[in-house]
């Protein structure tokens, strides 16, 4: 049976307290936030710009043709 | 068959008094022991103040974690998706295998960019650690290290060295050299020893330090010229999987997961927990802050990916589906952060949509799990390593 480590208790009671403590923020105003630094930021992901993904060099610019 | 059930007293010399007892196991800071039971109850009030009794303690540790979800609650006003019903969804993806690296022996276990976003590093089962430029997939170096199963690796921010580690319990560091006639592993610096398993490492803003996540269920901060430990993290109540530094501009603080199925976040200059989160079924097993830094995300066994906001303290969306059934492996976000990639145990990696919390593509190539996933530095692609002994590099 394991017995319970008093300084680790110790050290998750001071955490939490810790943690109480923090500011936080309503989440309407912070999601929000999130949401206008991905509008920002959109621009650049070429993952969702097809126009750019054209001069990504991980893409082929061109096709191989064989010739037989 | 037979149904008696038998009481086995194990006899034998204890650990702390040395005196011939029945013993029973005891765990001190992961490690097991064999105490009899007077030592094992000693131990049990060892640093307890007057009045305070381990009963106290844990219905101490019970009472705050309620009046922290009340606090939480509190500003519970909205949810992301609702939010999120206004934003456009998503076109269609094509996204394809552009590059697959061959050339482990066994499964590959970690993989990280150089940020000239052209080099990797990826470490595997099979004891080694290979530098590759993934655009023409040379290999450029390549390391055996002592042990099997190098769990974890890194590309220092100057391009300029690489850590890596895993069974060993240790962080080593080697530099690089581009002199054909220089054996690298004569250069190796061993930076960090933890008591179980390298399970996590990454530098920090510069070569000189670098943070490591064990299974012994710590994180540490190390200085690499001198191998000095400068800060240790301890909070965790089991192995510590994952780690990740946030972006500099964001602060000093860094965030882990672990198989106690707990996220927590960091202050590396006081050492101090300053987060937890504790909202995953199963063993954490990848953690990435969201590009902005208010937010991170995290990938478990319990085969969901969770986003987490800092600010608001709370858990805000999950990215699950029935069909989903093994573990998420690896998460990491696009450069804008509203995509979110996950590789899992089924072999496939699953792109969500951070903001509808809905799948918008899923990848299939490798054949066998996806251990490990990471976007390139400028966002252009993300590469994959794979227990089918390759990496593959998608856009």
């Amino acid at each position: 049976m394991e017995v319970w480590d008093v300084p680790q208790i110790k050290k998750e009671v001071e955490s939490l307290k810790y943690h109480l403590a923090f500011t936080r923020e309503m989440s309407f105003k912070t999601i929000l936030e999130t949401l206008m630094w991905i509008e920002d930021a959109i621009p650049k992901d070429l993952f969702l710009n097809p126009d750019l993904m054209k001069n990504n060099p991980w893409v082929e610019k061109g096709k191989v043709r064989i010739l037989i | 068959m037979c149904d008696q059930t038998f009481l086995v007293n194990v006899f034998g010399s204890c650990d702390k008094c040395f005196k011939q007892r029945a013993l029973r196991p005891v765990f001190k800071k992961s490690q097991q022991l064999s105490y009899c039971s007077i030592c094992a109850e000693i131990m049990a009030t060892d640093g307890l103040h007057e009045n305070e009794t381990l009963a106290s303690l844990k219905s101490e540790a019970e009472s705050l974690k309620g009046k922290l979800e009340e606090e939480r609650a509190k500003l519970h006003d909205v949810e992301l998706h609702q939010v999120a019903e206004r934003v456009e969804a998503l076109g269609q993806f094509v996204m394809k295998t552009r590059r697959t690296l061959k050339g482990h022996g066994n499964k590959v276990l970690c993989m990280d960019w150089c940020k000239d976003k052209r080099r990797i590093v990826s470490s595997s089962q099979d004891g080694k650690v290979i530098v590759w430029d993934s655009f023409t997939t040379n290999k450029e170096h390549a390391v055996t290290m002592p042990c099997t199963w190098v769990m974890a690796c890194a590309y220092a921010p100057s391009g300029c060295a690489i850590a890596c580690g895993g069974l060993d319990n240790k962080c080593s560091v080697y530099p690089l050299t581009f002199d054909k006639n220089e054996n690298m592993a004569a250069k190796k610096k061993s930076v960090a020893m933890h008591t179980n398993y390298l399970s996590a490492c990454s530098f920090t803003n510069s070569d000189m330090q670098i943070l490591t996540a064990s299974g012994d269920g710590t994180c540490a901060l190390w200085d690499v010229e001198s191998g000095q430990l400068l800060q240790s993290f301890h909070g965790h109540g089991a192995d510590v999987l994952c780690l990740d530094l946030a972006p500099s501009e964001t602060g000093n603080t860094f965030v882990s997961g672990g198989c106690d199925k707990k996220a927590m976040v960091w202050d590396m200059r006081s050492g101090q927990c300053v987060q937890a989160f504790e909202t995953h079924e199963s063993d954490i097993n990848s953690v990435r802050y969201y590009p902005s830094g208010d937010a991170f995300a995290s990938g478990s066994d319990d085969a969901t990916c969770r986003l987490y906001d800092l600010r608001a303290d709370r858990e805000v969306a999950i990215y699950s589906k029935e069909s989903i059934i093994f573990g998420a492996s690896s998460v990491d976000f696009s450069l804008s952060g509203r995509l979110l990639f996950a590789g899992y145990n089924d072999y496939t990696i699953n792109v969500w949509d951070v903001l509808k919390g809905s799948r918008v593509s899923i990848l299939f190539g490798h054949e066998n799990r996806v251990s490990t996933l990471r976007v390139s530095p400028d966002g252009t692609a993300f590469c994959s390593g794979s227990w089918d002994h390759t990496l593959r590099v998608w856009a």
